[in-house]
C-alpha cells in the first residue's frame, strides 16, 4: 500500500517536473529547461549513435542467428568463458598495456617535471615534440615505429654498423618490443599532457619553503612536489591506460601481440567470421573500460581528467 | 523611475533561508543602500528584484505592479557589478547602445544616446575602444553607462566600488552620488562597506542573517541603532547594561540623565567618542594601547568589568595598568531595549 | 632516498663549522656573505642535484628524439630517389607525394584527391554537427548545476565507447546507412566531442559568464539572445579551437572508419591504411607527409589562436 502510494506521489513529482519545464514561471523552471534544451542535441547523438548501437551488440552476442537477428542463445558468451584464448588475449592487452601506461606515466613525469621547473633553451621545441603525436592516428605511428626498427630502419642500421650484424636480423619493428615502443609513442604525450596540467598549478613556494628548510632537490620531490602531482598522477593512469585499450591501427599493422582490438578484428574478418563472439568481447571490453573509468575516477577529481 | 516594494520576502535553498520575510521599500528616485556581514542575504535580495531569483514566498512590485514572475530582460532593471562583466566583443559605444539596441531603439539614436551618456559620466574619448583596454575605474563607469541607458525602473548596483583603490574608489562616490542624485535614479546600492554607504546614500538597510534590523537616513542609523547589531555594525560600540528608571539610567558604577520608553532592563550603546578623557567619576582600567599616529586607542575596563574602546590624543603616554578617570558624554549614548 | 640525505648531513657538518669560525658579528645581526655563500653551496653538492638534473634532462632528450626523429626522417625521405640503403639519396623529388596523390606515371594511378576530398569533408561535416551539439552541452556544464551534471560531464568528456566497437556496433544497427557518409559523420561526431566540449567548457569557465549572462539580460535580451550574440561571441576562440582539434582528429580517425567505409571513394584513413601497410617504403613516407602538412597547418593556426597545441586547455 504504502509502496504503490509512494510509487504514485514520485509520478505526480516527474509529472510536476514536467509541466513546469515546458511552462516554466520561476526563474528556476525556467533554468530546468534551458539546461535540458543544451543537453538535447548531445544526448539524440549520444541515443542514436552510441547508447543503440551498444544495445545492438548486446542482442547480437545473444542471437541465435546473426545474419537475421533471429533466436537466442548463451553460444558466444559460453565460447568466450570456455576457451582458454580468450582469457590468453585478455592477459595479454591488460599486462601490454599497463607496462606501457607505466613506462608513458614515468617519462611523462620527467618530461613534465623538466618543462616546469627547468630554464629549457628549446622549450616550445619540447612542447610541440611532445604534442604533436596526439594527433597521430595509430596506423601512422606503426609506420614511424618501422622507420626507426624496420629492416630499413634508423636504428636498426645504426646497431647494425656498430655491431657488425645484419639489418634483418636486428629488425624489431614487428616484434613485441616494436609494437611496445609504438604504444609508448601514441600515450607519453597523453600522459605528460594531463601532467603538464598538474605541473602547472603546483604551489611552488611549499617547495622553495622546503629548500629554505633544508630538503635536497629529491626530498623536496619525494616529499612536496610528488604529493601535490599525485592526482595528476592517478588521472594520467587512468586516460593513459584508457587509450592504450583503445589502440588498434598500431597492432593491426605491425600485428606481433594478440590484444583485445586484434582479436575482434580477427572476430569480424571474413575467414573466421563469427559476429556474436565479436560483440560479446566487445561488450566485456566496453563494460571493463566503463568500470575501470568510474573507479578511477573516484581516486581522483573529475576535472582533472582531460583527454 | 518607480518605487520598490518587497512584501515578506522570503528566498531558502533547500533547508537554508537566505532571505526571511524582508519588508523594504525603495523610494522613487532615493537611494537605499544595503550593508551587512557576507551571508546575510543582500546578494540574494538584489537578485530577487533583478528576477534572478525567483522568491520562495512573498512578492517584488515595481509601483504597485507585481512583477514576482516577470522574467529579467522584461523588467528593465540596470545592473553594475563588482567585476564590471562588460561586451569584450563590443567597443565602449556598443557596449552602451546594447539595452537600446534590444528595445530597438533606432542605430543614430542609440549612437547618440550613447554618447550622451559617456559625456556625462565623463568618458567621451573611450567611446571606440574596446572595454579591455580600460582601466578599472573606467570599466566602472562604462559598466554604470550601460545599466543607465535603458532608463531602468531601478538602478541595482552589487558591489560596485570593490577592488578600486582607496583614492579613486573615494572620487567615484562622490561623482556617482551626484549623477545618480542629479537623475534622480531609484537605486539600490548593495555593498559591505558601511562608510561608502553613509557617504552615498540616503537611507540604509542593515541586514543581518536575512532579516532586516532597521531602515533609516545615515545619521539616525548611526545615532539611534534599533538593535545591538545595529549598534555594532555599524561604527563600534560598546554595550552597557543598566536599569531605566525615572528618565535615568543606573549603570552601576553611574547615572546617567538619558530617557528610555520604559523602565527596567536596558542596554545602553555606547559610541567610542561617549568616552571623554578628563577628571571624570569613573575610574577604568587601561588593558591595551594602541598608537594610530593622530590618535591613541585605548581599551579600558570599567568598574563592572565590561571593557571600552575609547580614543585620546596624540601620545599621551598611556600604559597598560594605568588607572583613568572617565565620564560618559550623554549626547552620544542611545538606549536600546533589553535584549 | 637514504643516498642524498647522508651526502647532506656530511655536507653539513664542516659546513656550519666554517660558517661559525668566519661569521663576523654585523650590526644588523645578521652574517656575512661568505658564510652564507657557504651554507647555500650545500644544496649544491647533493646527490640528487648533482646527479639528478643531467639524468632527467638526458632522458627528455632521448623522449624528444624518440618522438621527433621518425617524423623529421619521413618527411624528408618523401622527397628522396631512393631509399636502398642506409641513408636516403637522391633529393629533391616529388615523385612520391604525385604518386601518392594519384598523378604518378606508373603504378596505382588511381586519383587520391576524391578520397581527400569526401574526408575532409566528412571531417568538416563533423566538426559543424559538433558545434552544434558540443557547445550547447559544455555551455550547460560551465554555467549551470543540475542533477546529475557530473554524470553528464563524464559523458560529455570521456569517451566510454572505443572507435572499434562503435564502428562494428554502428554497422550492424544501421545496415542501410552504417556505412554512408551520414554514419560516418554521426560516428567522428561523437567520437571527437569530448574535445570540443572540452576546448569550449575551459573557454566558458575563463570569463565571467553568470555575469555576463545576467547583465545581457537586465538590459532586455532574452535568454536565446544572450547566448547567440554575447555568449557565443565571447567563446570564440575555444569554439574555433575545438573546430580544428575535431576536425584534424576526424581527419585521420582510423579504427572507426576502417570498421564502417564501404570505399568509394576511399576516406583519408583507408587511404593512409593502405599507402602504408601495402606501398613501397617511400610511398608511405609521402602518405604520412600529407597528413604531417595538414597537422602541422591545425596547430599553426590553433597557436595564432593562443591555444596550447593540442591540448584542451587555454591559456
Amino acid at each position: 500500500m504504502s509502496v504503490r502510494k509512494s510509487a504514485t506521489a514520485s509520478v505526480r513529482h516527474l509529472a510536476a517536473l514536467a509541466s513546469t519545464t515546458a511552462r516554466p514561471t520561476t526563474e528556476r523552471e525556467r533554468e530546468r529547461r534551458r539546461i535540458a534544451v543544451l543537453c538535447l542535441p548531445f544526448f539524440a547523438l549520444a541515443i542514436v549513435a552510441g547508447f543503440v548501437p551498444l544495445a545492438m551488440l548486446v542482442r547480437i552476442s545473444l542471437a541465435e542467428d546473426t545474419i537475421w537477428m533471429a533466436g537466442w542463445s548463451l553460444e558466444a558468451w559460453e565460447t568466450l568463458a570456455t576457451t582458454p584464448t580468450y582469457r590468453r588475449v585478455a592477459w595479454n592487452t591488460l599486462w601490454f598495456v599497463g607496462l606501457a601506461t607505466a613506462v608513458s606515466v614515468a617519462l611523462g613525469v620527467a618530461v613534465a617535471h623538466v618543462l616546469e621547473k627547468y630554464d629549457l633553451p628549446a622549450k616550445r621545441v619540447v612542447v610541440a615534440a611532445v604534442s604533436f603525436p596526439i594527433a597521430l592516428p595509430g596506423i601512422i605511428v606503426a609506420y614511424l615505429i618501422v622507420v626507426l626498427l624496420g629492416r630499413q630502419g634508423l636504428v636498426t642500421n645504426a646497431v647494425a654498423v656498430a655491431t657488425g650484424g645484419a639489418p634483418l636480423d636486428l629488425a624489431s619493428a614487428t616484434a613485441i618490443t616494436g609494437l611496445f615502443l609504438g604504444y609508448v609513442y601514441s600515450l607519453l604525450p597523453r600522459a605528460t599532457m594531463v601532467l603538464r596540467g598538474t605541473y602547472a598549478e603546483i604551489n611552488t613556494q611549499a617547495e622553495e619553503a622546503a629548500h629554505t628548510l633544508g630538503a635536497s632537490r629529491w626530498q623536496t620531490f619525494y616529499h612536496v612536489t610528488l604529493p601535490e602531482i599525485r592526482p595528476g598522477i592517478v588521472a594520467a593512469v587512468i586516460l593513459t591506460f584508457r587509450s592504450g585499450l583503445a589502440i588498434f591501427g598500431t597492432v593491426l599493422i605491425l600485428q606481433s601481440h594478440r590484444v583485445v582490438t586484434l582479436q575482434i578484428h580477427e572476430e569480424t574478418s571474413v575467414g573466421s567470421y563469427s559476429p556474436d563472439v565479436a560483440a560479446a568481447i566487445g561488450l566485456v571490453y566496453v563494460a571493463f573500460i566503463v568500470a575501470f573509468t568510474f573507479v578511477g575516477l573516484r581516486f581522483v577529481d573529475n576535472d582533472a581528467v582531460e583527454i | 523611475m518607480s518605487d520598490v516594494t518587497l512584501e515578506s520576502l522570503t528566498k531558502t535553498y533547500g533547508d537554508e533561508t537566505a532571505v526571511d520575510g524582508i519588508d523594504l521599500t525603495i523610494r522613487d528616485g532615493e537611494i537605499l543602500g544595503v550593508v551587512g556581514p557576507s551571508g546575510c542575504g543582500k546578494t540574494t535580495t538584489l537578485r530577487t528584484i533583478a528576477g534572478f531569483e525567483t522568491p520562495t514566498q512573498g512578492r517584488v512590485l515595481f509601483d504597485e505592479v507585481d512583477v514576482t514572475h516577470v522574467p529579467p530582460e522584461e523588467r528593465n532593471v540596470g545592473l553594475v557589478f563588482q567585476s564590471y562583466a562588460l561586451f569584450d566583443t563590443m567597443t565602449v559605444r556598443e557596449n552602451v547602445a546594447f539595452g537600446l539596441k534590444m528595445q530597438g531603439v533606432p542605430k543614430a539614436e542609440r549612437r547618440e544616446r550613447a554618447d550622451d551618456l559617456l559625456a556625462m559620466l565623463d568618458i567621451a574619448e573611450l567611446a571606440d575602444r574596446r572595454p579591455t583596454t580600460l582601466s578599472g575605474g573606467q570599466q566602472q563607469r562604462v559598466g554604470l553607462a550601460r545599466a543607465l541607458a535603458i532608463e531602468p525602473h531601478v538602478l541595482l548596483l552589487d558591489e560596485p566600488m570593490t577592488g578600486l583603490d582607496a583614492e579613486l574608489k573615494r572620487r567615484l562616490r562622490d561623482e556617482i552620488g551626484d549623477l545618480l542624485a542629479d537623475l534622480e535614479v531609484t537605486t539600490l546600492y548593495v555593498t559591505h562597506d558601511q562608510e561608502e554607504a553613509m557617504a552615498m546614500c540616503d537611507r540604509i538597510a542593515v541586514l543581518s542573517d536575512g532579516t532586516l534590523e532597521q531602515v533609516g537616513p545615515p545619521a539616525e542609523i548611526y545615532r539611534r541603532p534599533a538593535t545591538p547589531f545595529v549598534a555594532n555594525f555599524i561604527g563600534s560600540s560598546t554595550l552597557l547594561e543598566g536599569v531605566a528608571e525615572n528618565g535615568h539610567v543606573d549603570l552601576g558604577f553611574t547615572e546617567l540623565p538619558v530617557d528610555a520608553e520604559t523602565d527596567g532592563a536596558v542596554r545602553v550603546a555606547a559610541r567610542p567618542a561617549a568616552f571623554e578623557l578628563d577628571e571624570g567619576q569613573i575610574a577604568a582600567d587601561v588593558t591595551d594601547v594602541t598608537y594610530l599616529g593622530d590618535r591613541t586607542q585605548l581599551a579600558a575596563t570599567l568598574p563592572d568589568d565590561t571593557t571600552v574602546t575609547l580614543h585620546a590624543d596624540g601620545i599621551d603616554g598611556y600604559r597598560v595598568g594605568d588607572s583613568i578617570p572617565l565620564s560618559i558624554d550623554e549626547q552620544r549614548v542611545h538606549v536600546l531595549e533589553a535584549g | 632516498m637514504t643516498g642524498p640525505t647522508e651526502s647532506d648531513e656530511t655536507d653539513s657538518g664542516p659546513a656550519s663549522a666554517a660558517e661559525s669560525e668566519r661569521a663576523d658579528p654585523r650590526p644588523d645581526g645578521g652574517t656575512t656573505e661568505s658564510a652564507t655563500a657557504e651554507k647555500w653551496s650545500r644544496s649544491g653538492t647533493a646527490l640528487s642535484t648533482a646527479v639528478g638534473r643531467p639524468l632527467l634532462v638526458g632522458v627528455v632528450t632521448v623522449v624528444v628524439a624518440f618522438l621527433t626523429v621518425p617524423v623529421i626522417v619521413t618527411f624528408v625521405s618523401s622527397f628522396a630517389g631512393s631509399a636502398a640503403g642506409v641513408v636516403p639519396r637522391g633529393f629533391v623529388t616529388f615523385e612520391h607525394w604525385q604518386q601518392v596523390l594519384g598523378f604518378g606515371t606508373h603504378g596505382v594511378q588511381a586519383n587520391a584527391i576524391p578520397g581527400l576530398a569526401f574526408s575532409l569533408a566528412i571531417a568538416t561535416g563533423g566538426m559543424l554537427l559538433n558545434v552544434v551539439i558540443g557547445v550547447p552541452v559544455a555551455y550547460a556544464l560551465a554555467r549551470y548545476d543540475f542533477y546529475a551534471r557530473d554524470w553528464v560531464n563524464t559523458l560529455a568528456i570521456l569517451p566510454l565507447v572505443p572507435g572499434l566497437i562503435l564502428g562494428i556496433a554502428f554497422v550492424q544497427t544501421y545496415p542501410n546507412h552504417g556505412r554512408s557518409a551520414l554514419g560516418l559523420l554521426a560516428g567522428y561526431c561523437l567520437l571527437k566531442s569530448p574535445y570540443m566540449v572540452l576546448t569550449v567548457q575551459s573557454s566558458f569557465q575563463s570569463m565571467e559568464l553568470v555575469r555576463l549572462e545576467e547583465s545581457a539580460r537586465s538590459l532586455g535580451a532574452s535568454w536565446p539572445r544572450t547566448v547567440l550574440t554575447i555568449i557565443i561571441p565571447h567563446a570564440k576562440r575555444g569554439i574555433v579551437a575545438g573546430c580544428i582539434i575535431t576536425w584534424t582528429l576526424a581527419a585521420a580517425e582510423f579504427n572507426f572508419t576502417y570498421m564502417v567505409a564501404s570505399g568509394s571513394p576511399d576516406p583519408f584513413a583507408i587511404f593512409l591504411y593502405r599507402n602504408i601497410s601495402n606501398a613501397t617504403h617511400l610511398q608511405s613516407a609521402a602518405a604520412v607527409s600529407v597528413y604531417f602538412t595538414i597537422v602541422v597547418a591545425a596547430i599553426l593556426v590553433l597557436q595564432l589562436l593562443g591555444n596550447r597545441g593540442f591540448s584542451t586547455a587555454q591559456r
